[in-house]
């Protein structure tokens, strides 16, 4: 087969029980799994066909026999844009089922520039470890002293005990408390920085007695054709550059734009006015490597309770679940809360909606203060919210112990009634607590995420943009794009690339631009479908989801120059048709890995809150029902399923994956 | 020629270092952070600290300053440093570098590296007078600006802050008189 180009050319498979390492080309570890790197590319294609190869049923996620994977692709680390990330991927602690999470920073191409394009961790330690890649020797580590630390401390101790020559050589992927205690919610951090955050993978360390994994790189990737693949790269900034939305997200963030578009205040103001207002203190945005539009702002909090608080961050996650799920309104508690998980190592959306849940159930006097040791639960208490954090992530108390099992978990203990207000879909729950508050397009995604009920699978620029037309915004939005969000949408329909009869199937022909129309199912779950397909494919490459499905979209850079810049890095000669199959074979094989392990179709493609299914009070469906059914038979349609959602033999084999049915109880005939 | 220098502005990189991974793909072939010709270091207070204790997060720029008296050409014993008068760049004569090193050890700001594979040191030499590293500064931390240019940014800055305390100045005077 041999590997191409833009490879690193090894991978580690480091056993923990044995404390020792394995270190294999790539090209063999690749044939050895069956893995054409054409098809899977790398990142959660790889995962995907790991996991499916080593798990042959059931595991406990915290058990020493779940693995943890860290893979990169082939863009990974070359001077392609977004070059930063790799996906961390493993047996999920909230679901059970499969699980990767997307993180950038630095890590990740330094470890492909230490020469390792895949790491793979198993076993158990005997006592707490951290490990450490140097280039190409990997050594095991004491981390007794290390544990119980803080995020950033972690980083912090370990740079200075392996001496590196200078700031930031090496880096540390760690996991924090909330990681040690096992809470399934724990994502582990990449310096301090970029988490895979809804992965639950910190609680995987935490179960395995690692803290953490160093590591530095000095080597170099080849590449192909370096001379075009900078000319490509330059030309898909240029025009990612030249747009003004995407200048107000490259000057200002997720922060900004977020507030600014959806026309969210804290309070009282836009943050972009309050840092025109105000002097708000942040001095830059930050990027990850190769990024040009940077989300990370740099924040320093000057006065009121939290001052001095300094945290790179600001993202939209947070402030999404922090103003919805907590009801926090004061940018400086928004920023504390996310300086707050990031030390402990607590994953935004599953925590607020953990606390959201708890306050809902406390009000209905499900919960009461026995449960709580004597916590008094509302919304908007930022005090309160702090010491539940701090109490999940040690465990501590009743309360603590009860939160930290996850909402799922937690409902079914607490019964009452409180498993039919719990947000969740397989366990994992999704953004907002009331998913119909959000589009049909986007919510349909966490009904179908492989990763239980999450909207990062779905992330679709479409429906956003389409409601920013419809929302109360118009003027803010004229005021910093400089155009009517409904222009925007109709230019996004203009250059986005897909394909011209795809895209008058997906957004009808003319476009149109009208909530009636938006409202039907009809066709809609076309739409989560490429997105999820081209979401497979960025975790696959592997790039930054975010800017990849959101931004690069509305400028017309898509499938089809990323193909062109894959061509650069490697050598092939793939095209959109070749990369959207690839990410359609990811998500199809994640389908079949989630039912050999969990026997999850359609029966678990459901809200667990039966308030999803009553009349909504707000959002486009206001008075109405949500058409969750209809949406679903349409989306096994699109994907060639059958009614119980899963892939036909017909699907596999369009997708060359009829190999993963072998070995299922149930074969799945028919299909296209 | 107009003679034209690299210049850096730390309070507009935000540390992406895309100027690193084009100028070894540039000048390489491969991508690395350790062939790059320059190098960005960070200072990333954010990931270290606890709450409330102050740190700063900053990037800083090590590259070739392209000396007008250049130490590496004095100390070289094959004369293998030369300026390349069309760029302004001191350049490496690949046929007559022994990789002795005497350039690296003496080079006042450790711009100039060895390559173990080739046997041989390189630095930056301005690709040429189209330098990849400002190619892909979107944000223009990076800039090749004709060599009287160098200061006037810092100088407009400069002169920003002093117009902002004249005008706190004047600002305090009007409301005492008020």
């Amino acid at each position: 087969m041999g590997m191409p180009k833009g490879y690193a050319g090894k991978v580690a498979i480091i056993n923990l029980t044995e404390q020792n390492a394995q270190i294999l080309p790539t090209e063999v570890f690749y044939r050895d799994y069956g893995i054409d790197p054409r098809l899977w590319l790398g990142g959660d294609g790889v995962i995907t066909k790991i996991l499916s190869k080593d798990l042959s049923g059931p595991v406990d996620p915290l058990d020493p026999e779940n693995e943890i994977i860290i893979a990169t692709g082939p863009w990974t680390g070359t001077a392609a844009p977004w070059g930063s990330r790799t996906m961390l991927g493993c047996l999920g602690p909230e679901t059970g089922g499969f699980e990767s999470g997307s993180f950038g920073w630095v890590f990740p191409a330094v470890m492909k520039y230490a020469g390792f394009d895949i790491v793979i961790i198993r076993g158990k330690a005997k006592k707490p470890v951290y490990v450490f890649i140097d280039d190409q020797t990997i050594f095991f580590k004491d981390a007794a002293h290390l544990w119980g630390k803080e995020t950033g401390e972690t980083v912090k101790a370990i740079r200075a005990e392996l001496g590196e020559n200078y700031e930031g050589e090496i880096r540390v992927l760690s996991t924090a408390i909330a990681g040690e205690h096992l809470v399934p919610y724990a994502p582990p951090c990449a310096d301090g920085t970029s988490c895979p955050g809804r992965t639950g993978a910190g609680a995987v360390m935490g179960s395995k007695n690692l803290k953490a994994l160093a590591v530095r790189g000095t080597g170099e990737l080849a590449i192909d054709n370096p001379m075009k693949l900078l000319d490509a790269a330059q030309h898909a900034c240029d025009i990612y550059l030249s747009d003004p939305l995407i200048k107000l997200w490259q000057e200002h963030g997720a922060t900004t734009y977020l507030l600014t578009v959806r026309d969210a205040r804290v309070n009282g103001n836009h943050i972009r006015e309050n840092a025109l207002a105000a002097d708000f203190p942040h001095m830059n945005n930050v990027g990850c490597l190769n990024c040009p539009g940077r989300c990370y702002h740099w924040l320093q909090i000057k006065e009121g309770p939290y001052a001095g608080t300094r945290q790179l961050g600001g993202h939209m996650t947070f402030f999404y679940t922090g103003q919805e799920n907590l009801r926090l309104d004061n940018l400086e508690a928004l920023i504390y809360y996310e300086r707050v998980s990031q030390e402990l190592g607590l994953d935004p959306a599953s925590f607020s909606q953990a606390f959201n849940w708890a306050v809902e159930c406390f009000e209905q006097g499900i919960l009461t203060e026995k449960e709580t040791d004597g916590l008094v639960l509302r919304w908007g208490d930022e005090d309160l919210i702090w010491e539940v954090m701090r109490r999940i992530a040690y465990r501590e108390g009743n309360l603590g112990e009860l939160l930290a099992s996850g909402v799922a978990q937690a409902s079914q203990k607490i019964g009452k009634g409180s498993e039919d207000i719990a947000p969740h879909v397989r366990g994992k729950p999704y953004l907002l607590k009331d998913a119909r508050l959000q589009a049909l397009v986007w919510a349909l995604g966490f009904l179908t995420s492989p990763r239980g009920g999450d909207w990062l699978r779905c992330h679709n620029v479409f429906e956003n943009t389409f409601f920013a037309a419809h929302s109360t915004n118009q003027k803010t939005f004229l005021k910093y794009v400089g155009k009517t969000s409904e222009e925007v949408y109709r230019i996004l329909m203009d250059k986005v690339d897909i394909p011209m009869d795809l895209r008058k199937r997906m957004f009808g022909d003319p476009p149109k631009v009208d909530v009636e129309w938006m409202r039907k199912p009809e066709g809609k779950a076309l739409i989560t479908v490429w997105s999820e397909d081209l979401v497979g494919l960025f975790n696959s490459l592997v790039t930054c989801m975010y800017g990849a499905t959101g931004q690069y979209l509305l400028v017309g850079v898509g499938p089809t120059t990323f193909s062109e810049i894959l061509n650069h890095i490697t050598g092939w000669n793939t095209d959109y048709e070749e990369v959207m199959r690839i990410g359609e074979r990811v998500l199809n094989a994640q389908r079949l890995l989630n039912y050999r392990l969990k026997r999850w179709d359609r029966e678990q493609d459901r809200f667990a809150d039966k308030r999803c299914y009553e009349v909504a009070k707000t959002g486009i469906y206001a008075g109405r029902k949500v058409p969750w059914e209809k949406a679903l038979d349409e989306y096994y349609q699109f994907r060639g399923w059958s009614e119980r959602g899963l892939p036909t033999m017909g699907k596999l084999k369009k997708l060359q994956i009829e190999d993963l049915a072998e070995g299922l109880e149930e074969k799945i005939e028919g299909g296209d | 020629m107009e003679r034209k220098v690299l210049v850096f502005d730390p309070y507009r990189c935000t540390g992406c270092m895309y100027c690193m991974t084009a100028c070894s793909t540039y000048n390489e072939g491969n991508t690395s952070f350790s062939k790059a010709r320059l190098q960005i270091f960070r200072h990333e207070g954010h990931a270290l600290t606890k709450t409330n204790e102050e740190d700063d997060l900053i990037f800083l720029l090590i590259a070739c300053q392209q000396c007008e008296d250049a130490i590496c050409s004095g100390v070289c014993p094959t004369k293998a440093l030369k300026r390349d008068v069309s760029t302004g760049a001191m350049v490496i004569n690949r046929n007559k570098c022994v990789g002795c090193r005497m350039c690296l050890m003496n080079c006042p700001f450790g711009a100039i590296s060895f390559n173990l594979r080739k046997k041989q040191v390189f630095k930056c030499e301005l690709c040429a007078g189209d330098p990849q590293c400002v190619r892909f500064c979107k944000v223009e931390a990076l800039k090749f600006v004709p060599i009287e240019q160098t200061p006037l940014a810092k100088r407009s800055r400069t002169a920003e802050k002093v117009k902002e305390g004249l005008m706190e100045k004047v600002r305090n005077v009007t409301y005492q008189g008020g």
